[in-house]
């Protein structure tokens, strides 16, 4: 974690701001820094429909990965009489590179709280769940304290700030399974069933846990209520780019020298973003860039050519549409923000192959191209790192993962499916090398080749 | 009343109105044929199953009438509803044979292909699937996956490794019998089908999971290795159950009762669940009332060479004699004079119980 980071002028910070000010896990502190200002403006002065407003005029995007808009995710929540709904706050961060949600929880718990009374007011919820990672061990102990100093100071608990309005948060630990991070199989878990996804539709919002109507959220996206009701949603809207508003969390990780948890406002480009002593501050060794995959394991790696520009020969920026320019094709994808950054020293077949066997280990097993693609996959990937493979081989995993994508009942099947894509859509030699030069790749690795070099853009 | 609304629905250029709510899938079985997608984990009589097996995709080329757009990805047809004016592609798109060829590969990438001395052999699903819709050899070249074995008792044998993971036996369980005491342990590739510490099966209706797999992963105990199901003639029969119908179909060989099960339909789905005493039970002739010989699919293997009159067949006319106008035909070469199998002298169907070595053995003597 990046402890004692300091915390440059640059960029606006919404969430992060206050991280680091002494004792602001604790409700007194939080309070004397201004917190909970934003359940006192909601529940006092706005009504559940102009909360959904604000949210949605703010362009708030879904923080989890899929970028989807949140008030618009909110206006979808069915209300039927006399049937309570839920908030549930996806806290089971669990793909790999990604631990922003982690640090927003272990530093400013309360923010989270405070996001969560706000929503949960705007979506009628009166109890409200925080479905957090198994792994988190020592996080529902924080949250709980928070929980437990807010309901004491009249924030949470029956009849809020006399308003009328009753809210119970409950924290629910998972069993360490990061396919109950979907939002769906979370559902199912947190009813205390296999967290195995649901066929959709009916969607959560019409039918989620218990058969009631409910949001599934992720932290940030949560946390990020409270600037917006703070500050209304229009001017939240200023910050960042076209329909990337308002800041984002990056975890930052890999072979950089400064990793940890970065607030960016979306207007950086990818280099500044690395090299910057802000941010990341370079590659450690003089070491040169590679690759990275920028949005948490499951979105496509990009050599360090096409990530730094487009294919256009445009500058790419760290936010949802510059991340995504060229689909699939050169692009990648925002995600939850997990920034992996590899350099000339990492190998793209072993990292690809360690990525396929997390997929395989975290399959539930429920639809059949998942359960036994992924399995498939890594055993042809470990057969090509330990340079056994065949050149076959290399076409054989294309064909397995496209017919993993879009067959499956949730996006595992794809989350599994695109980082074996990507890595042999952009490295298909380096994999070539490991058969055709099998004995050298298990003494040395490729290196950087031509990842780096500049991508011809014709005129 | 208010009447559910008819919807109109193309599949493979078919049209047909349904009910409001009904599944693609039904839809396309009401029509029947190859335009019915085949399914290994939907079952009609079990609420929930389905969605898991993917065999079932469809293209759905046109969403509806109000809302022509296509639908991004294939989609499970036994878990979407129809709407007014949908088109869907089954047989007909390339997408979804394509599709359903890499489920078929992805099914049997860990399937033993035990066939052999498989017990399920000629009634199993997953035989027909990748008869019908799969490609020949694999590319798998990895050690397929095995488990530990676990004893379900008495009465019901476990093949994990042939277990395709369709939840059947799991909603079965669940909404027939009174207690569930097995389910699916662990996840992904190694997910199975098992009791958590070793349980026995034995409660009431659980005999039903038999009949809802699939495959073989789940056999009678009380049948195995006993017969080859095509050489048994199914028959209806019924007996006065106090638990359940008592409406079952006997396998029998000459008089001797091999198996009970439930009966069947079309699709392969029970038609009325059956208790356990009448399925391990109750294996003597005497204790059934026989109805009269089982319909069983042409195409199956079981139906052949058995009592093709009784079937829904007749047996067709010998033409030979006409069209020879009476002329004895010229046999090139009498096939026991190069072959011992099927001695002349040996007539299969008159042994009492399976065959055996000793019957060919004793007969050279």
């Amino acid at each position: 974690m990046a402890k004692a980071t300091q915390w440059n002028t640059m960029g606006r910070k919404l969430l992060l701001e206050k991280a680091h000010v002494e004792g602001i896990r604790y409700f007194d502190v939080y309070r004397r820094e201004g917190g909970y200002r934003s359940v006192e403006k909601a529940l006092k002065t706005m009504t559940q429909d102009e909360i959904v407003e604000e949210v949605k005029k703010s362009g708030l995007r879904g923080r989890g990965g899929a970028g989807f808009p949140a008030g618009m995710k909110w206006s979808f929540i069915a209300k039927p009489e006399g049937v309570p709904r839920h908030l549930v706050c996806n806290a089971d961060e669990s793909e790999p590179g990604t631990f922003k949600d982690r640090y927003l929880m272990e530093f400013l718990p309360h923010l989270l709280i405070e996001g969560l009374i706000v929503a949960s007011y705007a979506l009628g919820s009166n109890t409200t769940y925080i479905y957090i990672r198994g792994e988190y061990a020592w996080i529902p102990d924080i949250l709980e304290q928070a929980i437990a100093e807010a309901k004491a100071n009249g924030f949470l608990g029956k009849n809020i700030l006399g308003t009328g309005f009753d809210c119970e948060i409950y924290v629910q630990r998972g069993a360490g399974a990061y396919i109950c991070g979907e939002e769906t199989a979370l559902i199912e878990s947190l009813e205390g069933k296999r967290g195995n996804p649901r066929i959709k539709p009916p969607f959560p919002a019409i039918k989620g846990a218990w058969g009631r109507p409910t949001v599934v959220n992720n932290v940030e996206t949560l946390a990020s209520v409270v600037p917006i009701i703070n500050e209304g949603g229009e001017e939240y809207a200023k910050i960042g780019v076209g329909k990337s508003t308002g800041t984002k969390l990056i975890s930052a990780c890999g072979n950089i020298n400064k990793p940890g948890v970065y607030e960016i406002d979306m207007t950086i480009s990818v280099e500044e973003f690395i090299y910057s002593d802000e941010y990341c501050g370079g590659i450690p060794n003089g070491k040169r860039l590679k690759a990275c995959i920028p949005g948490g394991s499951s979105v496509p790696i990009l050599p360090a050519n096409l990530l730094l520009k487009t294919a256009k020969g445009e500058t790419r920026y760290m936010n949802y549409e510059s991340l995504s320019d060229g689909g699939f094709a050169t692009g990648s994808m925002m995600g939850s923000g997990g920034f992996i950054v590899l350099d000339e020293d990492q190998c793209v077949v072993r990292n690809t192959y360690s990525l396929a066997r997390f997929y395989r280990h975290e399959s539930c097993g429920q639809c059949s191209p998942c359960r036994e693609g992924t399995g498939w996959m890594e055993k042809l990937l470990l057969r090509l790192e330990k340079g056994e493979g065949k050149i076959s081989d290399i076409d054989l995993l294309w064909d397995i993962q496209s017919k993993i994508e879009g067959n499956t009942i949730c996006p595992l099947g794809d989350a599994a499916a695109w980082p074996v894509a990507a890595a042999i859509r952009h490295f298909r030699d380096e994999f070539e090398w490991h058969v055709t030069h099998a004995a050298e790749a298990q003494t040395r690795n490729y290196g950087l080749a031509h990842y780096a070099d500049p991508i011809h853009v014709p005129v | 009343m208010s009447e559910t609304p008819l919807f109109k629905v193309t599949i493979d250029n078919i049209t047909i109105e349904v009910p409001a709510g009904t599944t693609i899938l039904n839809a396309a079985r009401k029509i029947g044929g190859d335009v019915a997608p085949p399914a290994m984990c939907y079952y009609s009589k079990l609420e929930g199953s389905g969605g898991k097996c993917r065999t079932c995709l469809v293209e759905v080329s046109k969403g509806s009438e109000k809302d022509p757009r296509p639908m991004p990805k294939l989609v499970a047809s036994c878990r979407t509803t129809v709407m007014d004016g949908m088109e869907v592609k089954n047989i007909t798109s390339p997408k979804v044979v394509d599709a359903r060829a890499s489920i078929v590969e992805f099914l049997l990438l860990n399937h033993p292909l035990d066939c052999p001395i498989c017990d399920q052999a000629g009634e199993c699903h997953l035989q027909d699937l990748s008869y019908e819709h799969g490609k020949d050899g694999t590319r798998y070249e990895f050690q397929r996956r095995t488990f530990k074995k676990h004893d379900l008792g008495k009465y019901i044998q476990l093949h994990m490794t042939r277990c395709i993971l369709c939840y059947r036996c799991v909603f079965t369980a669940d909404q027939i019998s009174k207690k569930r005491s097995h389910g699916v342990l662990d996840r992904g590739d190694h997910s199975e089908i098992a009791t958590f510490i070793e349980k026995n099966l034995d409660n009431d209706f659980i005999g039903n999971v038999i009949d809802v797999c699939p495959v073989g992963a789940l056999t009678d105990k009380t049948f195995r290795f006993k017969n080859r199901v095509w050489f048994l003639k199914p028959m209806d029969a019924h007996r006065n159950c106090p638990t359940c119908s008592g409406k079952v179909t006997l396998w029998n060989r000459g008089d001797e009762v091999f198996r009970v099960t439930a009966r069947k339909d079309e699709w392969g789905e029970v038609e009325e669940w059956i208790c356990n005493d009448c399925r391990f039970e109750k294996k003597h002739t005497s204790d059934w009332l026989i109805e009269g010989p089982r319909l069983i699919d042409r195409h199956s293997v079981i139906a052949q060479g058995h009592y093709a009159g009784n079937v829904g067949q007749t047996i067709p006319n010998e033409t030979i004699n006409k069209v020879l106008h009476g002329r004895s035909p010229r046999l090139l070469m009498d096939i026991h004079s190069v072959s011992e199998v099927n001695q002349p002298d040996i007539d299969l169907s008159s042994i009492q119980g399976p065959a055996h070595s000793n019957n060919f053995n004793s007969n050279k003597d």
